[in-house]
């Protein structure tokens, strides 16, 4: 392909996310529409200013062709699967992060790779053969870069779902299985309002922390579905290649849904458990605090960890934290949750 | 990276770090590169450098709280003893224990003047 009919295919799309204007940039159309799921709630046609953060992601058939120079100064910070880079649990690409000189790449091997400069607030993303990779892991990569870019602005991410009633908001985190999905869609039937299934922003208000909505398809499975048939009429036809879960539009159900940002009162750390009827358990600060850090914090750029350390404890003061040990009764939860959320400060 | 999470009792035995003959000499003070918060009088405590974070207990929230780079392994002794109720040889030993520990993970650093 030659360079003129590369910067023809190159698109430009625009985005604003509580102030901070984002452009992306799309070297390949398998590369956009992944994002545009993501981000459907925030897509603009024009920015009143230059983007504060602009993403290039970049399409290659080869490894070799990714151009990636390093300093001798570069040195490797992890290793792993994708268990442990961002907070999409259930992407477990193999990784490496290298640190080098300001910016930070995320090396995913034969998928590709993300370089990032949070102080200049770019990413660009080179993603192998992109026609062979999921859309999830499109969006995955996408997501990925742009929570980084976001941590350097003031915005971080919590794995977490999310929801709010009469300004009062409720998190809902813990890894992937632990009934996340299940107890949102059980306060959505009830009338709470959706803000996030799985990364909401968190951001620092001042007197307190507040969260802030980012509304995706929500991802059920089976289980969840048996619990809630209504979701039969609203879900896609059938799982994305490769999952067990089915994905669907929560306004297409609960059409008064989307919620505002709001100060969090309470935060849920879900498991499943063998017993007819739900508990909770009051837990501590520091434990909830120690449940919140694996959900949330990526260390790379201290400076960065440190802000996002001082924002999850502040959080952690600020809200009730219980462990949700959840049982059959899900549709019940409403029952459990709604007078000690009416009650939370 | 930061999935990972050490708990530090205040009876773990460890090598020794602290030369346990200078105890009034030698003054701890934190680590630049972590970041720590009191929680409920327990502590929670990030290395900004590796991710990695740790939680203190009681005792060892006021340890920590004390490595302020002016009071010496004596003085904090000394205060264990005043706000515990525990005999002063368990006290030293518990306290010796943690300190290696702490400097054993770049926690808290130490000097001898």
């Amino acid at each position: 392909m030659t360079k003129a009919a590369v910067e023809q295919s190159v698109t430009g799309y625009l985005f604003s996310l509580y102030g901070t204007s984002v452009r992306y940039v799309a070297e390949s159309p398998l590369l956009v529409a992944p994002v545009h799921e993501l981000l459907r709630y925030f897509r603009r046609d024009s920015l009143e200013e230059s983007a504060a953060l602009t993403l290039y992601f970049h399409a290659v058939q080869e490894r070799a062709e990714i151009p990636l120079t390093m300093s001798s100064s570069a040195r490797q910070l992890s290793f792993g699967t994708g268990a442990a880079v961002g907070d999409r649990r259930e992407t477990g690409l193999l990784y490496k992060v290298i640190q080098d000189e300001g910016r930070w790449i995320a090396d995913f091997c034969d998928v590709g790779v993300l370089v990032m400069d949070g102080s200049q607030g770019r990413a660009d993303g080179y993603l192998i053969k992109p026609e062979t990779l999921h859309v999830n892991v499109i969006e995955y990569l996408f997501h990925l870069a742009l929570t980084d870019l976001f941590r350097h602005r003031g915005l971080y991410t919590i794995h977490a779902a999310a929801l709010e009633k009469h300004g009062r908001g409720i998190l809902i985190s813990g890894n992937s299985g632990r009934g996340k999905t299940t107890s949102s869609i059980s306060l959505l039937r009830s009338g709470y309002r959706y803000l996030s299934d799985d990364h909401p922003l968190i951001q620092d208000a001042g007197v307190h922390v507040e969260v802030l909505p980012f509304p995706t398809k929500m991802n059920v499975t089976e289980t969840t579905i048996a619990f809630f048939p209504e979701l039969l009429d609203v879900l896609d036809p059938a799982p994305h290649p490769g999952s067990h879960k089915r994905s669907f539009h929560v306004e297409d159900l609960y059409p008064t849904s989307g919620g505002e940002r709001c100060r969090p009162a309470m935060v849920l750390f879900p498991h499943v458990v063998d017993a007819c009827h739900s508990h909770l358990e009051r837990i501590s600060k520091r434990q909830a605090l120690e449940l919140l850090l694996p959900q949330a914090l990526l260390v790379f750029d201290p400076e960065v960890a440190r802000r996002e350390f001082q924002i999850l404890v502040k959080l952690a003061r600020q809200v009730d934290c219980y462990r949700l040990h959840f049982g059959r009764d899900m549709p019940d939860l409403p029952n459990l949750i709604t007078p000690l959320l009416e009650q939370a400060r | 990276m930061s999935d990972s999470l050490q708990t530090i009792p205040s009876t773990i035995v460890s090598e020794h770090v602290v030369d346990c003959t200078m105890l009034d000499r030698i003054i701890l003070r934190l680590s630049a590169n972590v970041q720590g918060a009191s929680m409920e009088g327990e502590t929670v405590l990030l290395d900004l450098n590796t991710g990695r974070y740790y939680t203190l207990n009681r005792l060892g929230s006021v340890i920590w709280e004390h490595c302020t780079g002016h009071n010496t392994i004596s003085d904090i002794h000394a205060n264990l003893c005043n706000r515990f109720e525990v005999a002063p040889e368990r006290a030293l030993d518990d306290l010796i224990a943690l300190i290696n520990q702490l400097i054993q993970e770049g926690l808290i650093q130490y000097e001898t003047r």
